[in-house]
């Protein structure tokens, strides 16, 4: 019984269950680190982290497997054709699994997390990393939703995570209300979907979508008076007869209105976890390690997942939403700028022009061809780098600094500590665009796109905005570089673990090795797209 | 069973309520439940379309967005009733550091 059990399991491992062993063994390394924490004494506090690094290093391992098992045969969906393993799933999972990782080493050392949470913690490091491999891999409407609300859940918890002062902190309620109010935009966007197709997988909406337009004047026409309106409505009730139920407009505008939801829906999540901590005191003591996670891997999965659904079942509509794209994109790069231009300290600058980041990033959605959705992959890829550094030498001067993350906490960096100056004058000018990093060049190939496509008043507004985003990351160099004359200043060196040493170095080589030599990277970025 | 277009008039009607209650009302209950409005609105359409086709898959969809809903409920409350202890306050109207000595209302 025992050995047909183990066939049954092998045979299953074999099939649907390779399609979800990543997030599996994800699942299981959590499990593993809660109910390890419940045996272990105080000192033997490192095995969390171990563990949850090695669920990660395990996970990607089984990507690499499943990349050898996709690239001599095509991709395969799994359960029902509700998940699918393909390039796209393969490039946004290794990226998600980096952004854990980078959260990972550098939790280790963040002495505002508590010891006794700490294991919670990293679990839900874990299981908000595989909902988001699951949101990533979806192709059916519900699991894309339930993979998305299990990864907000344990976002939720993750921002709520007090530091050793024990005090929550408000922001984490701001954040959960966004992402609650963008779910319930997108089961709404999704039950229009559903309701225009009968389907719930995004390959069937597509075709369903695709001949509405026919079907939508087939009914105009079965609407009329007349002989042939007549015949028309009798070849409807006899073919079609669910059809007779619609009305020619709502037919038009249902998937437009569908579109503008679930666009709404997912901006409104994405922007929610960029903003988060902005009403917190300055002297918050709070954990900096769920917000970079929050402002890195939650983005990425939100983003991927609207990638997915806009090239897949509202592609045929891209003339008419893709002025509504321009709208939002430069109102969202608007707002980021202003607001950043008006913050004091380094996380909420970080947060406010991260606003604008998302903007450009949606951008390239409006040209919509291979060029730029490939220059979106790599901005994404690089962003994610890019932000997480400058977030690890937050950290690290907030550790040393009793400022708390004031812009104070900065002053005379390189006096103090040249090397991590150096490295945050890198991550700045990556994140402020300019060369020869690969900020620069991820905004660059964007306007490169979209002034090919036509576009060339979106990439003049867009660019001119550039100027003051930079700007305001730019501040944080100057206050870095700048000795202040106040005696009440920062004299002591910012020390860096072995974490975060690694972190800073994986980041600055991505931040100027994609900017000096990027085709390495936008191979990468085309593997995505399965070329 | 009514036409299409009723149950959909319906659902966009506790649409709009459910979004203008989260965007206009300070507290942070009533935009809770104006969420809550909107999720049921989604499963309105849900069970309308599941109903319309004769298919399963819709009534699933419902029955996991309440489940969702549930959860999503329980985790609120639970963060905001640990925010209450500390801020004395459930608006999301700005208000002053405790730390500073006067009350938040």
């Amino acid at each position: 019984m025992l050995t047909h059990a183990l066939d049954v399991i092998r045979n299953f491992m074999h099939a649907d269950g390779a399609a979800f062993l990543p997030q599996l063994e994800l699942l299981l390394f959590a499990v593993g680190i809660l109910a390890m924490d419940t045996w272990i004494s105080q000192k033997e506090k490192y095995w969390s982290p171990t563990l949850a690094l090695a669920g990660v290093v395990f996970s990607g391992l089984t990507l690499w497997m499943l990349r050898a098992r996709i690239s001599t045969g095509a991709e395969f969906t799994a359960v029902h054709d509700t998940i699918i393993v393909d390039t796209y799933f393969l490039f946004f999972s290794a990226l998600l699994l980096a952004a854990s990782a980078l959260v990972i080493l550098l939790s280790v050392n963040e002495g505002s997390i508590p010891l006794r949470h700490k294991a919670r913690y990293y679990a839900l490091l874990l299981f908000a990393c595989a909902a988001m491999m699951f949101a990533v891999s979806a192709v059916d409407l519900l699991v894309m939703f339930l993979a998305l609300e299990v990864a907000a859940l344990s976002c939720f918890f993750l921002a709520a995570l007090r530091g050793v002062s024990s005090k929550p902190e408000p922001s984490s309620v701001k954040f959960m209300l966004g992402s609650l109010f963008g779910s319930a935009i997108l089961a709404y966007g999704f039950s229009l979907l559903y309701g225009l197709s009968a389907a719930t997988n995004i390959g069937k909406i597509a075709s369903a979508l695709t001949r509405r337009h026919n079907i939508s004047k087939v009914i105009a026409v079965s609407h009329q008076p007349g002989a042939h309106g007549a015949q028309m409505y009798q070849l409807l009730q006899s073919r079609l007869p669910e059809a007779l139920h619609w009305r020619p407009f709502m037919l038009e505008t249902l998937p437009i209105a569908a579109f503008l939801l679930v666009l709404f829906a997912l901006l409104a999540k994405t922007k929610a976890a960029s903003m988060h901590r902005l009403v917190e005191s300055a002297h918050s003591a709070s954990p900096i390690t769920p917000v970079l996670f929050l402002s890195g891997g939650f983005i990425v999965a939100m983003l991927a997942s609207l990638m997915r659904l806009t090239l897949t079942v509202f592609g045929e509509y891209h003339d008419t939403w893709w002025p509504v794209v321009v709208a939002v994109a430069l109102a969202l790069i608007a707002a980021g700028v202003v607001a950043s231009l008006r913050q004091k300290t380094f996380s909420d600058i970080l947060a406010c022009a991260s606003c604008a980041q998302i903007g450009y990033m949606l951008l390239a959605l409006i040209s919509g061809d291979e060029t730029a959705l490939t220059a979106l992959v790599y901005y994404l890829f690089t962003y994610l780098f890019i932000v997480s550094g400058a977030f690890a030498v937050l950290l690290a001067a907030r550790n040393q600094s009793a400022a708390g993350p004031q812009m104070a906490s900065l002053n005379d960096l390189g006096g103090r500590s040249p090397v991590v100056a150096v490295l945050l004058v890198i991550f700045v000018i990556a994140l402020a665009g300019f060369p020869p990093t690969a900020g620069f060049f991820a905004r660059y190939s964007l306007f490169q796109s979209l002034w090919r496509s036509g576009h060339r008043y979106t990439a003049w507004c867009a660019a001119f905005l550039a100027l003051p985003l930079a700007w305001s990351y730019l501040r944080i160099a100057v206050h870095a570089c700048r000795r202040s004359p106040d005696s009440n200043a920062e004299t002591a060196a910012v020390s860096l673990g072995a974490p975060e040493a690694i972190v800073l170095g994986v980041c600055a080589f991505v931040s100027l090795a994609a900017g000096l030599y990027s085709e390495p990277f936008m191979r990468m970025a085309r593997y995505a797209f399965g070329q | 069973m009514l036409p299409i277009s009723d149950y959909l008039f319906l659902s966009f009607t506790l649409l709009l309520i459910g979004v203008i209650g989260v965007i206009t009302r300070r507290s942070l209950v009533i935009k809770l439940f104006s969420i809550e409005m909107i999720l049921n609105a989604a499963g309105i359409n849900l069970m309308a379309f599941a109903r319309f086709f004769a298919d399963a898959a819709g009534e699933t969809f419902a029955a996991f967005i309440i489940l969702m809903v549930v959860a999503q409920v329980l985790v609120a409350l639970a963060i905001i009733a640990v925010v209450f202890t500390r801020w004395f306050n459930v608006s999301t109207a700005p208000a002053k550091h405790p730390e500073q000595g006067v009350p938040a209302s």
